[in-house]
């Protein structure tokens, strides 16, 4: 089965939940810290006691803001917390503050890449419906292993963690566009420094509603909601299964139940949590501990001209301004991590597109191969550039430098005094590399003869040659010159 | 009863000319707390070793000239919602036993700083729910004037402390009358600030739009005094009004020559308000006439749609705000419950009491979809109308003058089974929260044997003109003065 719904039109549309990158909480003064011990990070604020009171985190809004404008939506200058009233033991007052009526910002969108006409690629455009702030919930653990049989244990470090919601309006159509739209809002939410945006973190949430209909159908059908969805890949795998789900129920005459869903993955199924009979009533209503939130249009004007580049805009300038072909511009702005590494790499340098193919080829695969991401890694761009350069100069060979990344990315250090304890130096003593041809070319009598006989490639050969010869350390330069002088004879 | 306390500045006085001692003075308080309980239940819990110990911690500063405020070493008491590090606070009720607070709220942290001593909490109705500390799972309070009434509420057990001389002063907590209707049943001082004076950081909410701490006391310059110690900004109050405490007692002048006294035309009529207590307030209007004021007429109309108005929107925040008593974290949970949902109805069917769950079960109808917007959306335009009325009012004059209460203190058990009547008792009261403006209710005479309040209402932001009012009223007549029968 295709990610689209063959006879049907697939109708998908998403709620992101992104926790802002803050030092305290949305309401109270807890620190924000992950992996602190259970119900360690809290304050009396976050375990709702009698008589405490929120206090709006200043910088949250600041991050709020900038998130909204970075996807293309009107901040409003007032907007409401409200509280959603609902009962369940991770969430300490028995509401949490949301937004409701009035929210942060409405309208918006984010592009996704998409297939043109005749495969070209293209853009296609999500439409935002609104983004408003919210607080997150504690964790309830149920493992019997750390609870015991029948108990819950409650974690409340997560409890009042700030968080956006976007919510997207129903314009993806397939599984591909659904995680090819929450990538986008990830590599925003990055590039923006909002948010670390790390799923496996849970810093990046969503729920995804799948409705089909008849292909031309203006009509929505009946939705379901996939929630709790914590990977690209689960989240990939869960709309086919669900698109799947549906397409069986309707061709076989029956109707889709509003309702929400689980996905297992190893079954990969999805199935039913609980069934909507009404919508949910969480009673809603200003939030009368907080005032209504008001924003100057200074203020939104003044985050609007600090929003940073965003992967698009660094993709373009890395195109235009250093000629760097599409494929490897996108590459290198698949994260902020790496687009700023190989822009400071390549501003210490001078030569972007040298420095882009030693990050694409080499520090990509070093990187891959340590399982590690470039933001843990202590190798820094200035010492990339230094190691270009001193193959450059012909203070080493490429050979060597590119054995040394793999040990740069793991543990940092200074390339030229690793160069010299490792002897790795380019050898470019006339003497040594001449003597080294004259051995080459004394045990390689044939291959003189092809190159003299026209065959000019053996050159390349013999090359190689004396390379093992000075087990790479020769500077290639001098070598083809020597050998050039010494053919020619 | 022992010889009962007396005001705030007499007490100064005392220390100053070292007459006597806080340890002398605290050590009676909690002898008379201790002494009335058995008749009037005033208090729910006393500190009796801490307030000596700070007692005498006041002592040694008065010694070596450290004296902190004109309050330091002096006796209070506070409600029930209010928290403070070390001491339980239960609000007067099951779901919160065993709860020990972690932290001070701002208002008492105040009357620390101040060198104040809290001597004990005092009796209130479950949650501040109700208007006759009847509702409190400790028993009811009783009023020191007359022992098989009420004291009014829900602070009524601080009204009747500062009635029957055990403190001097009290803290309380206004929602809808909460403090100036109990002021009234009990003949003391009693005022609520605008709303937002006060910080309701460590004030358990009811509800939180309407929520105002303020002080009891046996006189208005007393009350003065308080107030001074606990208003003021707080940062962690989103709702706190920007401005330090203002400097209440210097405005306490005695001159109410020139002063606009507006009657509102709505609550100067003989239906709904009993005869006696009319004619008492009428008499102290005229008393205020011949010190120099203007009276004039003034018009509330949206003032008759402010009980239902209140109602509504008490009762919606206090569903919310009560929803965190659900057994998981703090005070009491069912025992041998099966499941969670089990475990919340046990919890807060055991927990709450009924008037609570009444509120409880009002407020959740009134937020839920469908009736939001007849209800809860409805109250808030109402609200906002209403304060419209008072602006218009005060456009016009200096202050407002009502009776408190349309009655004396009715008899205990009078209206518990009739939750209607019991609501409009706040009739005068209730609007000054919607609109969160200032008012006391300050002694101005007796009917049917009874203290009767007379109600100053002020402008937002203004509590010193119903200061020096009631201030200038207390300097030519003696109610305030008078003492319930076996108290000296």
């Amino acid at each position: 089965m295709s990610a689209s719904g063959g006879e049907f039109e697939v109708v998908i549309g998403l709620e992101v939940h992104a926790h802002l990158r803050t030092k305290s909480k949305l309401f109270s003064p807890a620190p924000i810290l992950y992996g602190a011990e259970p119900n360690h990070s809290v304050h009396p604020v976050c375990l709702a006691l009698p008589g405490v009171l929120p206090v709006l985190n200043e910088h949250a809004v600041e991050l709020a803001i900038r998130a909204a404008l970075a996807m293309n939506c009107e901040v409003h200058q007032r907007s409401i917390f409200a509280r959603k009233n609902y009962f369940y033991p991770d969430l300490p007052k028995g509401y949490q503050i949301s937004q409701y009526e009035e929210p942060l910002a409405t309208g918006g969108w984010v592009d996704i890449p998409t297939q043109g006409a005749g495969g070209a690629a293209s853009k296609k455009r999500v439409r935002l419906t609104r983004i408003h702030m919210e607080e997150d919930a504690g964790k309830s653990i149920h493992d019997d292993a750390i609870a015991g049989a029948d108990a819950t244990l409650v974690d409340l470090n997560r409890a009042g963690v700030p968080l956006i919601e976007i919510v997207s309006e129903p314009d993806i159509r397939s599984a591909e566009e659904a995680t090819d739209y929450l990538r986008a809002i990830r590599s925003i939410l990055r590039f923006t420094d909002v948010s670390d945006a790390d799923m496996e973190k849970g810093h990046l949430r969503c729920d995804v509603n799948v409705s089909l209909r008849p292909h031309g159908s203006d009509e929505y059908g009946t939705r379901t909601e996939l929630k709790n969805l914590n990977s690209f890949r689960f989240i990939e795998d869960a709309v086919r299964a669900e698109i799947e789900r549906q397409s069986e129920t309707l061709r076989a005459g029956g109707a889709v139940r509003q309702c929400t869903l689980a996905y297992d993955p190893q079954s990969g199924r999805t199935s039913v949590l609980r069934i909507k009979e009404d919508a949910d009533d969480y009673r809603y209503f200003p939030d009368p501990d907080l005032i209504p939130m008001l924003l100057a249009p200074e203020q939104i004007e003044r985050v609007r001209s600090e929003v940073p580049e965003l992967a698009e805009q660094r993709a373009e300038r890395f195109q235009h301004e250093w000629g760097l072909s599409e494929q490897d511009a996108i590459q290198l702005t698949a994260s902020p991590a790496i687009a700023n590494f190989f822009q400071a790499a390549a501003d210490r340098h001078g030569a972007p597109q040298t420095v882009a193919n030693w990050i694409l080829r080499d520090v990509m695969q070093a990187l891959k191969e340590l399982e590690m991401a470039l933001d843990d890694s202590p190798f820094s761009p200035e010492a990339l550039a230094q190691l270009i350069s001193m193959v450059d100069e012909g203070k080493t060979t490429v050979k060597s430098a590119r054995g040394l990344i793999a040990e740069l990315v793991e543990s940092g250090g200074d390339p030229e005094s690793l160069i010299a304890e490792r002897g790795l130096a380019a050898v470019s003593d006339a003497g040594v590399l001449e003597r080294a041809v004259a051995e080459v070319l004394a045990e390689n009598p044939e291959n003189v003869e092809l190159f003299h006989s026209g065959e000019k490639k053996v050159v390349n050969f013999l090359m190689g040659q004396v390379m093992r010869k000075t087990q790479g350390k020769a500077d290639p330069a001098a070598v083809r010159e020597i050998l050039a002088r010494e053919l020619g004879k | 009863m022992a010889e009962g306390i007396g005001t705030l500045r007499e007490l100064r006085a005392a220390l100053d000319s070292r007459k006597t001692s806080s340890v002398e003075i605290v050590g009676g308080c909690l002898r008379r707390a201790e002494a009335s309980q058995q008749s009037l239940r005033a208090f729910v819990g006393l500190r009796a070793e801490a307030a000596l110990r700070e007692a005498e911690a006041s002592d040694a500063r008065r010694e070596r000239g450290e004296v902190r405020s004109p309050l330091d070493g002096l006796p209070i008491a506070i409600k029930d919602n209010m928290v403070q590090t070390g001491e339980p606070t239960h609000c007067a009720s099951r779901i919160l036993e065993g709860f020990v607070s972690p932290y001070t709220a701002t208002a008492v942290a105040g009357l620390e700083r101040a060198g104040v001593v809290v001597i004990g909490r005092t009796n209130m109705d479950e949650f501040a729910m109700g208007s006759s500390t009847e509702h409190s799972v400790e028993g009811p309070t009783r009023n020191p004037w007359d022992l098989d009434r009420t004291p009014g509420g829900s602070s009524g057990g601080s009204a009747a402390a500062v009635a029957a001389r055990i403190v001097p002063a009290a803290l309380g907590s206004d929602t809808g009358g909460s403090i100036r209707q109990p002021a009234s049943f009990c003949g003391v001082v009693g005022m609520k600030p605008t709303y937002g004076r006060v910080s309701r950081w460590g004030l358990v909410a009811f509800a939180s739009s309407l929520d105002q701490i303020g002080a009891f006391a046996l006189t208005a310059a007393d009350c003065a005094w308080v107030l001074e110690a606990i208003a003021g900004h707080d940062a962690r109050d989103s709702t706190s009004i920007p401005e330090p405490a203002p400097a209440y007692s210097a405005a306490l002048s005695g001159d109410l020559s020139g002063l606009r006294l507006g009657l509102p035309k709505e609550y100067f009529v003989s239906e709904g308000v009993d005869a006696g207590v009319l004619a008492v307030v009428r008499e102290a209007v005229a008393g205020l006439e011949r010190a120099g004021a203007k009276t004039l007429e003034v018009s509330l109309p949206y003032a008759r749609y402010a009980i239902a108005t209140y109602y509504s929107i008490a009762n919606a925040e206090a569903s919310s705000n009560l929803a965190r008593f659900d057994g998981v974290r703090y005070g009491h949970r069912t025992a041998g419950a099966k499941g969670l949902t089990e475990m919340y109805c046990r919890t807060r069917s055991e927990g709450f009491g009924a008037e609570v769950k009444r509120r409880i079960l009002l407020g959740t109808y009134f937020l839920s979809a469908g009736y939001y917007d007849a209800y809860y959306r409805k109250a808030q335009q109402v609200r906002t109308l209403l304060r419209g009325d008072f602006e218009q009012a005060f456009a016009g004059c200096d202050a407002i003058v009502t009776p408190t209460s349309p009655e004396v203190a009715f008899r205990l058990g009078e209206k518990t089974s009739d939750p209607l009547t019991m609501y409009l008792s706040d009739i005068y009261t209730v609007s000054a929260n919607l609109a969160g403006i200032p008012a006391l209710s300050t002694p101005c005479g007796f009917a049917h044997g009874l203290p009767v309040g007379l109600q100053i209402l002020g402008p937002a932001l203004d509590e010193a003109t119903p200061l020096r009012i009631a201030d200038a009223f207390q300097r030519i007549t003696d109610h305030h003065t008078a003492c319930p029968g076996g108290v000296s």
